[in-house]
């Protein structure tokens, strides 16, 4: 299999993984700081780590608790 | 209480509740990897171990007409899911919790508390989808030639007004349901009917769906204009919030 055209391309996604980050690191702040979750607290950690873009999203959106 | 105060307590609270955040990161994703994706489909599909010989020779070398589609294909589909699922509990939740009855006995009309939320989803997605266009426009710009900035300026401006309609229609469906599982519900539903409704031969010309072609031919050069879309989008985004305000308007919160 010849990778090297795509290989040329992996710069680009750089910004992309800057963002996954910062949105892992949000999630994980406000999950410590939060008293209740939807559930409890490590699977919501599992899930933000595990899950690529989408866990962070999923916690924010669905795993929260109103304070 | 002003219009701008309680705006800027909406924004805020935009921030706090990290829908800001949210919005942003989905939509500058897909702006960056609309065009990426556009480039690198054709050379992973020739990377495929046993392909036919001249099968590869088939695959069409990517074009700026990729690129494009790929965005709008993108955003119509996360942006619009976004729109509801960030706007789908701003009423009821509040209702929910006692925070509206508390926001209402301070000299904040009704029409304000609507309006405002409105106003601060918007400026959600505008920063985001500003955000997004950029990285979108400039990794089109590395990966294939420069997009005339004008007309993809006007192709996102027609996407913000799409995205509004559905926050119009999420929020009157919040402030229709008293639970927020029922304003999810009814949401998702209102989400269906517009979709729906615009899918429809001669009715669905003066919905929101047909701006996105009228974008994406803009923004590639073309000449296209779909006028009625425009009003029947703006039309509806003025119907629900005024249909929001007259359901909140006799609500006990």
């Amino acid at each position: 299999m010849d990778f090297s055209e795509i290989q040329q391309y992996i710069p680009f996604l750089i910004p992309v993984l800057i963002i996954q980050l910062a949105l892992m690191i949000a999630a994980l702040v406000d999950l410590i700081r939060r008293e209740h979750t939807r559930g409890p607290k490590w699977v919501w950690a599992l899930v933000i780590v595990l899950a690529n873009y989408i866990g962070p999203i999923i916690y924010f959106v669905a795993g929260r608790k109103d304070e | 209480m002003n219009f701008f105060i309680v705006l800027r307590k909406e924004i805020t609270e935009q921030w706090r509740t990290k829908r800001l955040l949210i919005v942003a990161a989905v939509l500058v994703l897909f702006g960056l990897a609309s065009p990426l994706l556009a480039k690198v489909t054709p050379d992973l599909l020739k990377s495929i171990p046993d392909m036919p010989p001249g099968l590869a020779d088939l695959i069409p070398a990517p074009t700026l007409a990729d690129a494009v589609g790929q965005y709008i294909k993108n955003m119509s589909q996360f942006g619009i899911l976004l729109a509801v699922l960030m706007s789908m509990g701003v009423v009821t939740q509040e209702k929910e919790r006692g925070t509206a009855a508390m926001m209402l006995t301070h000299p904040v009309s009704r029409l304000t508390f609507l309006l405002t939320k409105f106003a601060a989803l918007g400026f959600t997605f505008a920063v985001s989808l500003a955000a997004a266009a950029l990285g979108c426009w400039y990794y089109t710009l590395l990966l294939f030639e420069a997009l005339p900035w004008g007309t993809f300026l006007a192709l996102n401006g027609l996407m913000l007004i799409v995205f509004l309609v559905y926050v119009a229609v999420t929020l009157f469906c919040s402030a229709l349901a008293r639970t927020q599982g029922a304003s999810a519900g009814l949401s998702f539903a209102g989400l269906v009917l517009v979709a729906g409704i615009g899918s429809v031969p001669r009715i669905g010309e003066y919905f929101p769906g047909q701006l996105f072609n009228w974008g994406g031919t803009l923004a590639l050069g073309g000449e296209a204009s779909n006028w009625p879309a425009l009003w029947g989008s703006l039309g509806l985004i003025v119907i629900s919030l005024t249909a929001a305000w007259l359901v909140f308007r006799h609500q006990e919160t």
